[in-house]
């Protein structure tokens, strides 16, 4: 997989370098932004977007594009910890089901059905029940949605590996269920689990902002894109920008998202490329 | 006037051409072969007579059918495809609809054609390609490969085409259901005087159903001729070549003599129980049915028999790859059952593998592959290992120098040497050889087979050698186990065995051999 390869599919391009410089707009807040986000001004609130600042201010004279910037950074915060949570857990569970099988398998798949039942909602009131609400709340909430989904994309991948003769070669070889996993199953399933990593990454994102809507999310005076849609509802009708703004960024974002998503499948799918490769032998 | 007639044919796929000025002309009536090795481009020239090329191929040059240009308008051409011509392809589980009926398949093709006599034509089809009536309700699966194949040429045949194409139509099967398709193709193209385009890497089918003959090599058509012909007098080197190949020459070397009994087989069985809810009512699938026998050290046997037969399996419960339910084996002085082979004497026993393409890891280095089995020996330092790897690759005739690239980065046959170099690298006792060659082209067959002689005669080696394929198992058995459902049920030295076969399944893989080449 080089370059030129990647290049080669526009949507890959497009989705990768928007969802990058969002991810940047977000950074960029860490060191610096317009203004303070928990600079309170009621003097200068309900500001319409101008020189001073490009996207206005809102019921708290705050500057919404810092808040933005700032709102980004913790959603990306949170779906990629979530993400990384779901990985981390779920992929070395589908693997083993994968490689052991039986009961292993069984115990797996049950778990996950078991995950897949509750909702991040209900996990996330859980959580805040136990812990209270809060970012690692939300983490914690998206993230044991992924675990999941992450397992049963590493069992179905690693599934169609352990039928190759060279996984039978492995065992012969003496390696046990534990190495064949890591050396050769989990290396060859890596592109289906970045590809779906991209695409919980944009559901992570869109869960966060709802975690964050309903209060179980991010707190003030931190701020997050799901938290400005929620201090703004009540003013859509007078004020709709202040919706408008934070809502039409994650919307960017998860399209963003879902673009590369698309391309990195099509890129790194072994399959659709084997597939061309077997109709140009023909 | 010729049917088909093909001028100047170019295809290529931006790069450069996988099919080069062919050109050919097929008689009304006429049993045209082509012959080529994976690659060649005979596939995409049968794919361009009928209009059905990849959409990124470009292709030059005119076909003509029935004496007109091929249209290009995509109806016309559907038309001309579904009345004039029929096509069977290679693989029939994955050409048929897995979830329509073979009758539901074949009244398709029939009323494709406009013609609302499916109930008259249908009976009729079956017949004639040989399957019964009541096969007509069943679904591919439930169905072998020759019945398949057989509703293949069924729905070919709905059509009452003039030109029926066969793209290996035959490779995916076993010898004996080969020899019966290849005889109902040529019955048919007899009876209906029908004009067959045969394309087959196996020059001894093309030899047995085709007047005429084409070889193919990197997309030229190098040279033509009447069967007979070609094969007495071939013109080109590279056809000669192909000749040579597939005529297995017998062993030189004198039988030598044997050492004590290796491995012993003792009445082992395999069960696998099938779908169904309760454990206890499950069917239950005897793929090994209780096989006892001993290889010597030294010797060279071979498991043949029918797909299906259990050999595989048997080869696998051997090296310790799954369980056996019942009995056991003795390697030496120890007794398994199959996966519990004690790890010490794992590094006794390797597997060669049928397809090189799967047998390698697409993600490790070749010498990361190669020196997977030598964690087995545990006492080797790291350049020890090394110089192991090094030694077996250069055995096998290859350069330790390639050993930092990929897998894909070698052509089949040196991935087939590459496997054998990492059965041969822990230094194995018994090695078992599952359809070594079956997957390779014909001209790199007998590289591979001559240098699995040469290792077994350097080394001592000892061979359990699976295949269906009767001439290389003659040009490399001292003694062949022939299997049915399970069951060892005859055993010989080859050359007795194949003169005077005693059980029926021995008598039906004989008559099914194809006839040698001149």
């Amino acid at each position: 997989m080089n370059a030129r390869r990647l290049l080669a599919h526009p949507s890959l391009t497009i989705g990768i370098a928007a969802s990058l410089l969002l991810a940047l707009l977000g950074l960029i807040s860490l060191v610096w932004t317009p203004y303070p986000i928990e600079q309170v001004q009621i003097a200068r609130r309900f500001a319409d977007p101008g020189l001073a600042h490009w996207l206005g201010t809102d019921h708290l004279g705050r500057d919404m594009l810092s808040l933005i910037m700032s709102g980004t950074l913790t959603s990306f915060t949170v779906a990629l910890l979530a993400v990384l949570i779901g990985i981390g857990i779920g992929v070395p569970m589908g693997l083993a089901a994968a490689a052991w099988g039986g009961a292993v398998e069984w115990l797996v798949l049950r778990i996950s059905d078991l995950t897949f039942a509750f909702p991040a909602v209900i996990v996330a009131i859980l959580v805040t029940t136990l812990i209270g609400p809060g970012e690692a709340n939300a983490v914690l909430a998206i993230g044991i949605f992924n675990i999941p989904v992450f397992a049963r994309v590493a069992r179905g991948g690693a599934l169609s590996i352990a039928t190759q003769d060279y996984v039978a070669a492995a065992r012969l070889a003496g390696l046990g269920n534990a190495a064949i996993a890591w050396r050769h199953l989990l290396p060859n399933i890596m592109s289906l689990i970045i590809v779906q990593g991209t695409i919980q990454l944009s559901l992570g994102i869109l869960a966060e902002a709802g975690l964050s809507y309903i209060g179980l999310g991010t707190q003030p005076p931190a701020t997050s894109l799901g938290l400005m849609l929620r201090d703004a509802q009540s003013l859509f009708l007078i004020h709709p920008w202040l919706s408008i703004a934070p809502g039409v960024t994650i919307v960017l974002i998860v399209i963003a998202l879902n673009i590369a998503g698309d391309g990195l499948r099509d890129a790194l799918d072994p399959r659709l490329r084997r597939q061309e490769l077997g109709h140009a032998a023909g | 006037m010729p049917l088909v007639e093909v001028e100047n044919l170019r295809i290529d796929f931006g790069g450069p051409p996988a099919v080069d000025g062919v050109s050919l002309r097929l008689e009304q009536g006429e049993r045209f072969g082509i012959i080529g090795e994976s690659g060649s481009g005979k596939s995409l020239t049968a794919l361009a007579i009928t209009g059905l090329l990849p959409e990124a191929a470009t292709a030059s040059g005119t076909i003509r059918f029935a004496g007109n240009p091929l249209p290009t308008e995509e109806k016309t051409l559907a038309r001309l495809r579904g009345r004039h011509i029929g096509m069977v392809f290679q693989e029939p589980m994955t050409a048929l609809n897995p979830l329509m009926t073979i009758g539901a398949q074949i009244g398709e093709a029939i009323t494709l054609v406009g013609r609302d006599a499916v109930p008259t034509a249908m009976p009729a089809l079956l017949a004639e390609v040989g399957l019964e009536p009541d096969h007509a309700r069943r679904y591919p699966h439930q169905l072998s490969g020759g019945q398949r194949q057989r509703a293949m040429i069924a729905m070919a045949l709905a059509g009452q085409p003039e030109l029926m194409i066969a793209d290996e139509p035959t490779s995916a099967l076993d010898v004996i259901t080969q020899r019966m398709v290849l005889d109902l193709i040529a019955e048919v193209c007899r009876r209906r005087g029908m004009t067959l385009l045969f394309i087959s890497h196996d020059i001894k089918a093309v030899a047995v159903l085709c007047q005429r003959i084409g070889v193919m090599r990197q997309g030229r058509l190098i040279e033509v001729g009447d069967t007979a012909t070609l094969l007495a007098a071939p013109q080109q080197a590279y056809t000669e070549r192909l000749l040579a190949a597939s005529r297995m020459a017998p062993p030189a070397a004198a039988p030598r003599r044997l050492g004590e009994t290796l491995l012993r087989v003792e009445g082992v069985s395999k069960n696998y129980g099938q779908g169904g809810v309760w454990p206890w009512k499950r069917p239950v699938l005897q793929a090994v049915d209780g096989a006892r026998f001993e290889i010597a050290s030294g010797e060279c046997v071979a498991l043949v028999g029918p797909s299906g037969c259990g050999k595989t399996t048997l080869a696998r419960l051997i090296v310790g790859l799954d369980k056996a339910s019942a009995g056991s084996f003795v390697l030496g002085a120890t007794r398994y059952r199959g996966s519990d082979l004690p790890k010490g004497l794992r590094a006794d026993l390797s597997l060669v593998f049928q397809d090189p393409f799967g047998s390698f890891d697409p993600r490790r280095t070749i010498a990361q592959s190669v020196a997977e089995p030598l964690q087995l020996v545990n006492t080797l330092s790291a350049s020890e290992q090394q110089n192991r790897v090094a030694e077996a690759v250069m055995a096998v005739g290859l350069e330790p120098g390639m050993l930092a690239r990929y897998p894909h980065e070698f052509s089949g046959g040196q991935r087939q040497r590459l496997a054998i170099a990492r059965a041969l690298v822990t230094r194995p006792r018994l090695v078992v050889l599952d359809e070594p060659v079956s997957a390779l082209d014909v001209s790199v067959r007998g590289e591979v087979l001559a240098l699995l002689a040469r290792l077994r005669a350097e080394h001592g080696l000892t061979y359990l050698i699976i295949s269906h394929d009767l001439d290389m198992v003659g040009a490399m058995a001292d003694r062949v186990l022939v299997m049915e459902r399970g069951r060892i049920v005859e055993e010989g030295r080859p050359a007795e065995l194949f003169a005077r076969p005693r059980h029926r399944l021995t008598k039906a893989l004989m008559a099914a051999r194809l006839p040698a080449l001149g």
